[in-house]
């Protein structure tokens, strides 16, 4: 419990350590953001006038501390160019993020655990070759470009999907085959090297000599036992794909919130930003925290250790 | 190997979907005409007080007092909206207005005087609001905006349909602002009860134009059905949606798998278009638009030696504009020599075709200036603009190379780029000035009405006295008397003072899907938005 309370305790400098840095770098970058917002076809006065009620004019220590005091309330502005509370929305486009990313980890686990699996028990032989040939180009080829070409080959001369996402499960299924492929890759890489290695302990010969079946010994001792820094894997890019969702949400036109970032940026739409990153922040925190846990939960001896 | 792969996910996705698809089919059999149009970012609030961009949403639920009607002749032309008539005092301040009977918000209220008061007392009395620069003639504005008056001094209600505006000073270009999105009219009721939701919220934005939002999505869609209460001709499609696709590529495929109605070219790659352009299957639904803009290329006049006129004048010879449109933009658009933009209120043909591409006359004229052998100019670039852009200013850089000048572009980031320029010390540049409503006044008055304008955009033109003319221009009453003082100002300022050289002014294409639309007139195009109302469906 201790531990967990602990580990709880450490987010705290880090997710103010983010606010001040992103804080400060909006506020280094060159431009006015309400003459930017504006465009060129206004006054200065209004210019001017925009960057008071914004209260852009205040001093940058107390815009700072203004902005953590609400964001402790759950408050994190209003966005400069939707006129919506950040809150909502982040909270508006959360639920998309979330079912792409989580579909896009099923696919990634699934796939490259299976092909993991099979590579290992066929190791150097024609199926491992075959297997780790494809997920050295899944590990290599950008997301941007398995998007575009399964959008083109699936969505636009097959039609078999819809070129864009409305949302349900099965327009999503493009999208999150897209953001998966690149962890399915490295999931069966992790899975393939990690079996091997435990194959070859003492205690799978030992197995082995009790007179136990080959898959009765891969299954019943040797997956087990490799899985530890596969699931730690599978945990940490779960939460890196809610973060990096951002190219595949804009090719097939899904409102999350990697969407929000990149029209924030655009805009120079500082509350939106530092909302959608403080965000995400939370959930990379929050899911590191949770493979940490999920460490000691299956390795005893870890837990001894702390 | 690859495609073994991708045919086993390919046949668990389609067993997966098809119970979604099933679904999916029995809905769209209702019969109506939804029209289905692309963008690639969303719209900001339809509140128009509060923001600057993307008018299309206001322009369709809202109405003005005064429209610009775009004729088949490209020209265009001020009517009446919500209005039934106007009159103008011989002085030129005090204008009476008398609204249509019978108009109503799509909530069944009346419009009347009283909505059209709050909406201009708002304007100005909004903390946040950014639409105060067109406007603030009105008299006693500045009261209003300073926080000293709740009440416009210049708004007078008379009753219901009646009621006066006066204006500090006579201002002849009113009632072009008054056709602007600015001057979108709210419903006071509707406004005060939703606060911060107006604009943002569907069902608290009510207005009295010819469509309603009925849903929007951030980021995803907005959805407008059409206003069953509206006083016009009812709209054709019955429903609109504009689906926001952030990548090009996205939206020149679906327009291909027949998802969406009318293309803005502007949205997808240019080479795109292009490919389009010269489909048969596209080709004869075209729709072009002048964009009434002009673009210009600044000369500083406080950086040497483009404060001699002679030189001023061979840049404006040594620049061959036809060239650039035909390479860049594929011939679509028409240069202009003056100030106006092709289309526009003021834009006259006698100050068209005095300015031709001549190289070897931009060498002598050089020559006579004392710059027969050349000397250093810098093109400053802003490097966030798109490619086009830049190739446009590549294009100018060899063309004054070719007569000896030694151009060379510089890039700058946006932020630096707009701050230099506002310095009034950027030596030269390209831009582009869209109207933000159909007049004269407001381009020239941007560029030429004052030292501090000319400080503003780098031009720095020095004739005071012609500055005080255009200031004046905009007090004219006589219409005719006005427009002619603002073509012999042109004449001045461009073509005997050589303050800028005019290049053009560029189309907006748009490419309709025959199947489902019959026929599409763009917006005026001042502002380029989108004209939901000029859709006639098949």
């Amino acid at each position: 419990m201790k531990v967990i309370l602990k580990r709880f305790l450490s987010i705290i400098p880090v997710l103010l350590g983010v606010i001040v840095m992103i804080f400060i770098m909006l506020r280094i970058v060159p431009g006015d953001p309400a003459a930017i917002l504006l465009g060129e076809h206004v006054s200065p006065d209004t210019v001017e006038r925009l960057t008071k009620s914004m209260n852009l004019d205040q001093p940058m220590g107390v815009q700072l501390l203004s902005y953590i005091w609400n964001a402790l309330r759950g408050d994190l502005g209003m966005s400069y160019t939707m006129k919506r509370p950040v809150t909502e929305l982040i909270l508006g486009a959360f639920p998309y993020t979330v079912k792409l990313s989580l579909m896009a980890a099923v696919f990634a686990w699934a796939v490259g655990l299976i092909s993991g699996i099979i590579a290992a028990i066929t190791q150097n032989r024609i199926p491992d070759r075959l297997f780790m040939g494809f997920s050295l180009a899944g590990v290599s080829v950008p997301v941007f470009m398995t998007s575009l070409f399964l959008q083109y080959m699936l969505a636009f001369k097959i039609r078999a999907f819809s070129l864009t996402s409305d949302g349900s499960l099965y327009s999503m299924i493009l999208p999150a085959i897209a953001l998966g492929w690149n962890s399915a890759g490295s999931i069966a890489r992790m899975t393939r090297s990690s079996l091997i290695e435990v194959m070859q302990a003492d205690y799978i010969d030992t197995a082995r000599a009790k007179g136990l079946a080959r898959r009765a010994v891969i299954l019943g001792h040797a997956l087990k036992n490799s899985m530890l820094p596969v699931i730690t894997m599978m945990a940490l890019q779960l939460s890196s794909m809610m973060s990096g969702a951002v190219i595949t949400e804009s090719i097939f036109a899904i409102p999350g919130i990697g969407r929000l970032a990149t029209e924030a940026i655009q805009k120079r739409d500082m509350p939106l930003l530092q909302g959608t990153v403080l965000f995400t922040t939370v959930i990379v925190v929050v899911g590191n925290l949770i493979a940490d846990l999920l460490y000691s939960v299956l390795d005893p001896r870890i837990r001894k250790e702390a | 190997m690859r495609k073994r792969h991708v045919c086993a996910l390919l046949t668990a996705a389609v067993l997966a979907g098809a119970l979604c698809a099933g679904t999916l089919s029995a809905s769209a059999a209702e019969e109506e005409k939804v029209l289905h149009i692309a963008w690639t970012a969303d719209a900001q609030t339809l509140d128009v007080h509060k923001t600057t961009s993307n008018y299309a949403i206001p322009l369709a639920v809202f109405d003005r007092l005064f429209e610009v009607q775009l004729n088949d002749d490209g020209s265009s032309e001020l009517v009446k909206s919500l209005l039934d008539d106007y009159s103008i005092s011989d002085d030129g301040t005090v204008y009476s207005f008398t609204l249509k009977d019978g108009i109503q918000f799509s909530d069944g209220s009346a419009l009347t005087s009283e909505d059209v008061e709050y909406t201009f007392t708002r304007m100005f009395a909004l903390e946040d609001s950014v639409q105060t620069d067109f406007t603030s003639a009105i008299k006693g504005s500045d009261a209003v905006m300073a926080g000293e008056a709740d009440t416009l001094e210049g708004f007078k209600v008379i009753d219901d349909l009646n009621f006066e505006i006066t204006l500090d000073a006579p201002y002849a270009s009113f009632l072009a602002v008054l056709a602007t999105p600015t001057c979108c009219i709210f419903s006071k009721d509707n406004v005060e009860e939703a606060g911060d939701d107006f604009g943002v919220v569907p069902e608290k934005t009510i207005g009295s134009g010819p469509y309603m939002v009925t849903e929007w999505v951030a980021n995803d869609s907005l959805t407008l059905q059409a206003n069953p209460l509206y006083w016009g001709a009812p709209a054709s499609a019955s429903t609109v949606v504009f689906k926001i696709y952030p990548e090009p590529s996205t939206i020149s495929m679906a327009f291909q798998n027949g998802e969406i109605d009318i293309l803005d070219c502007d949205s997808i790659d240019s080479a795109v278009a292009e490919t389009f352009k010269i489909n048969p299957m596209y080709s004869d639904n075209i729709v072009y638009a002048n964009r009434l803009a002009t673009t210009y290329l600044a000369l500083n006049e406080n950086v040497q030696p483009l404060d001699d006129v002679n030189v001023r004048k061979a840049i404006q010879m040594a620049i061959d504009r036809q060239s650039i449109l035909d390479a860049i933009y594929a011939g679509e658009g028409v240069t202009v020599d003056g100030i106006y933009p092709a289309g526009s209120i003021g834009f006259t043909e006698e100050n068209q075709g005095w300015l031709t591409y001549d190289p070897d006359g931009a060498k002598a004229l050089l020559e006579e200036a004392g710059y027969g052998d050349g000397f250093d100019m810098e093109l400053s670039a802003d490097a966030s603009a798109s490619a086009s852009v830049a190739n446009v200013l590549q294009i100018i850089a060899e063309n004054l190379q070719a007569v000896g000048i030694n151009a060379t572009i510089e890039n700058y980031d946006e932020a630096a780029w707009l701050t230099l320029r506002k310095s009034g010390e950027m030596p030269s540049f390209t831009a582009t000035w869209t109207l933000d409503y159909n007049d004269p006044s407001n381009i020239i008055d941007t560029f030429f009405s004052s030292p501090d304008t000319g400080t503003l955009r780098s031009l720095n033109y020095a004739d005071e006295e012609v500055m005080a003319r255009v200031r004046a221009a905009s007090a004219i009453v006589d219409e005719g008397e006005r427009l002619a003082e603002y073509a012999a100002l042109e004449k001045k300022i461009v073509e005997e003072d050589a303050a800028w050289v005019p290049l053009y002014t560029r189309q907006h294409l748009f490419i309709v899907n025959a199947d489902t639309v019959e026929h599409f007139t763009p917006h005026w195009a001042g502002y380029s938005d989108f004209n939901v109302y000029g859709v006639t469906m098949k």
